[in-house]
């Protein structure tokens, strides 16, 4: 298990330095928000540089049926150009054969072996009852068949893109595994789509818990690669639950998957300095929540020791002006990596379960301790989405009868 | 449907190059004989036509008798894996007799016991032997689903021991669901004992069905040769009853029943018997080498 990095605009050098580091283990490239040369060639030069990154291409093919998306630069490729502004009508068999061959052709054709697998194009949907679901699943099919004849040495995976309120029925959930489960490809990338994308936003317990059961149907108990995109600090209940990999980014829309991603940008201020704190299990503000904490002294305790944190081991106000996006970025790729190398070290799932139980309880007493020495939070950095997460593993405990 | 009324002497007419004939079963739609060809000898099997369906000698349709045997005995063609009954040298064939329309063909003669008879004699099947049962059927599974083809009816009365080197045979294509093929049946066919959770979804029988429902009847001939106890008769009077445990039931584990089965074992039929397809074995070389493992960890080997 490992993390990968959510790419978008304003990659920077942060993946160079991520992989560097060993804090991230892959990048999952974002045609919407790279010019497609330069995307082309940073894939052939990590190719290069970076032989054992897993290096994959997202074709963000579901942008094509969004109303006036903002879809950036992904008119720049033929896959996407040639089929934009899809609607219902527009998904007969021979229109499907048709989308899956030019995107898995591009993919195969452009990258060869640097990728460590294909990706197939999907739709999004909102429920697994509804048309959309079929015909995301009819183009998982058509994918899988169009990739056994191409003869690619990359292996396919299968994407999806799944409302969370498509989660909020179990039968259908199953339904639709029965029919996933009949696809003999190496795996699933899959996006979670949030109703909205906001610091904490933890999602409602039930639905995470049946997601979690999701993947651990396809993982542990058939085997099958899943990469969970978008899945930021959820990725370790997600290991918990047996995905493969996960991933995240820079920006709030890269650590969570929403509409808004690809709808016009409504502008807004720079978002506050935050530190991500593997112990707290949240970003709290740096200024005051960490000053704040600094001046309980209790700083060490929320730390997740990374080398970044000796900018603000002397108070974090005095050391924000240097804690750059960039290094905040990386700090963030380190926690997240930390608690998925804890996980993955260990050699069960349930183990791994008793872990993340472990790391949510210790993370409330740190919580609770640090209320008592006044270190008051904004509702976004509270404790609240760890509840919500406890409630989720519950749910997902039953459901797989671990 | 009529089980055709057939004599020895009747047999020898219609396949004269047969000899040695006697009948050796009736089943619900056919008679069976075996008899001699070429030194070696073969299943003899002959069934009425449906006469409701009968259109006549120049009708283009085929009766439902008539389409089931004519996919036996194609399947019986396409698959050439041991674990499943052969082909004999007489194809599929129409005859009248006494007046009467006839159809036949013949199908390789496995001497042997089958195992529902096995286990009123002999009881409960040893580890090893469960083991070879359990890999010679997902061989048969396997091949059959190759032409996506389902068995349908796999129960201890359609798998053969043979007698020479106790290798398991599937037998009885007669009821075999081809998901690329016009629908034979007008209800759920099979054995209702060993159906799956999906078997009885009989209107979505096209889009839920595939070899994890065989899978799943493998997993209940698997729990009955290995405790003796069916996993979804217990507290059941009726059929229907027994329909509901296998559509709402959790039997006990094997191990439970038999304590001196490895825990894997005992994992692996309940898996079988995961009432969504999803649970059980995606493909069936996952399922062949957890097998493996319950071998080697066993040091069964």
């Amino acid at each position: 298990m490992s993390l990968l990095a959510q790419c978008g605009y304003g990659r920077g050098g942060k993946i160079e330095q991520g992989l560097n580091d060993g804090v991230i283990h892959g990048v999952i490239m974002s045609p919407r928000d790279e010019r497609r040369g330069r995307l082309e060639q940073d894939i052939e030069n990590w190719g290069n540089s970076h032989p054992n990154a897993l290096v994959m291409f997202d074709p963000q093919f579901y942008a094509a049926n969004l109303n006036n998306a903002r879809d950036g630069h992904l008119s720049e490729f033929d896959y996407y150009n040639n089929n934009s502004g899809l609607g219902r009508t527009h998904f007969s068999g021979t229109r499907i054969q048709g989308y899956v061959k030019e995107c898995l052709d591009y993919q195969h054709q452009t990258f060869g072996s640097n990728l460590a697998y294909l990706i197939s194009p999907t739709i999004l949907f909102d429920a697994f009852r509804d048309s959309w679901s079929q015909i995301a699943l009819n183009m998982a099919v058509e994918s899988a068949d169009y990739h056994s004849k191409l003869n690619s040495p990359q292996p396919l995976l299968i994407s999806l893109v799944i409302s969370e309120t498509a989660f909020q029925t179990m039968d259908a959930v199953e339904e639709f595994l029965d029919a996933l489960t009949e696809i003999d490809k190496q795996g699933f990338y899959i996006i979670l789509r949030r109703n909205s994308a906001s610091v904490q936003n933890a999602m409602e317990s039930a639905p995470f818990g049946r997601f979690m059961y999701f993947c651990h149907v396809l993982t542990t108990i058939n085997e099958y690669d899943v990469i969970v995109g978008y899945s930021d600090w959820h990725s370790f209940l997600l290991e918990a639950a047996g995905v493969t990999h996960t991933a995240t980014g820079w920006y709030q829309n890269l650590r969570q998957f929403s509409l808004a991603r690809f709808q016009p940008s409504s502008g807004g201020r720079r978002p506050r300095k935050r530190y991500s704190s593997a112990p707290l299990l949240s970003c709290p503000l740096i200024n005051p929540e960490l000053q704040d904490i600094y001046m309980a002294n209790l700083l060490p305790r929320v730390l997740s020791e990374s080398s970044h944190d000796a900018i603000l081991q002397n108070g974090p106000t005095s050391g924000e002006a240097n804690w750059s996006d960039e290094i905040s970025c990386l700090a963030h790729w380190y926690s997240l990596n930390a608690l998925s190398q804890r996980l993955s070290a260990l050699p069960t799932q349930s183990g791994r379960i008793l872990e993340a139980e472990r790391l949510m309880q210790n993370a409330l007493t740190l919580y609770t301790q640090l209320s008592s020495e006044n270190v008051s939070f904004d509702p976004s950095t509270g404790p609240d989405h760890i509840r919500e997460w406890q409630d989720s593993l519950q749910e997902f405990r039953g459901l797989a009868g671990l | 449907m009529t089980v055709p009324q057939l004599t020895v002497e009747q047999v020898a007419v219609v396949i004269p190059m047969a000899s040695d004939i006697q009948e050796v079963g009736r089943g619900g739609q056919k008679i069976v004989f075996s008899g001699i060809i070429d030194a070696r000898k073969y299943a003899l099997k002959f069934m009425v036509p449906n006469p409701s369906q009968v259109g006549g000698q120049n009708s283009e349709f085929l009766d439902d008798v008539t389409s089931r045997a004519q996919r036996e005995v194609e399947t019986m063609q396409q698959c050439s894996t041991p674990y499943l009954v052969g082909m004999g040298p007489v194809g599929l064939n129409t005859t009248d007799i006494a007046g009467d329309p006839i159809i036949y063909f013949s199908e390789e003669f496995v001497e042997g016991q089958n195992l529902r008879a096995y286990l009123q004699s002999d009881g409960v099947f040893s580890v090893p032997e469960l083991i070879r049962l359990a890999f010679y059927m997902s061989e048969a599974i396997k091949s059959i689903w190759q032409f996506s083809k389902i068995h349908r009816d796999i129960k201890p009365g359609n798998i053969m021991r043979r007698n020479d080197n106790g290798d398991f045979v599937l037998l009885d294509m007669g009821l075999v669901f081809d998901l690329q093929d016009e629908s034979l049946s007008v209800c759920p066919v099979g054995t209702p004992l060993y159906f799956s959770p999906e078997q009885m979804d009989f209107n979505n029988r096209r889009m839920i069905m595939n070899f994890r429902s065989d899978l799943f009847s493998l997993g209940t001939v698997m729990y009955e040769m290995v405790t003796g106890h069916h996993p979804f008769t217990q507290g059941a009077t009726t059929t229907w009853e027994v329909l509901g445990n296998i559509a709402n039931a959790v039997p006990q584990p094997p191990m439970a029943l038999r304590q001196e089965l490895p825990e894997k074992l005992s994992d692996v039929i309940m898996r079988l018997l995961a009432k969504r397809p999803a649970l059980r074995y995606r493909i069936i070389e996952l399922f062949q080498r957890a097998l493996r493992e319950v071998e080697t960890e066993g040091g069964l080997q």
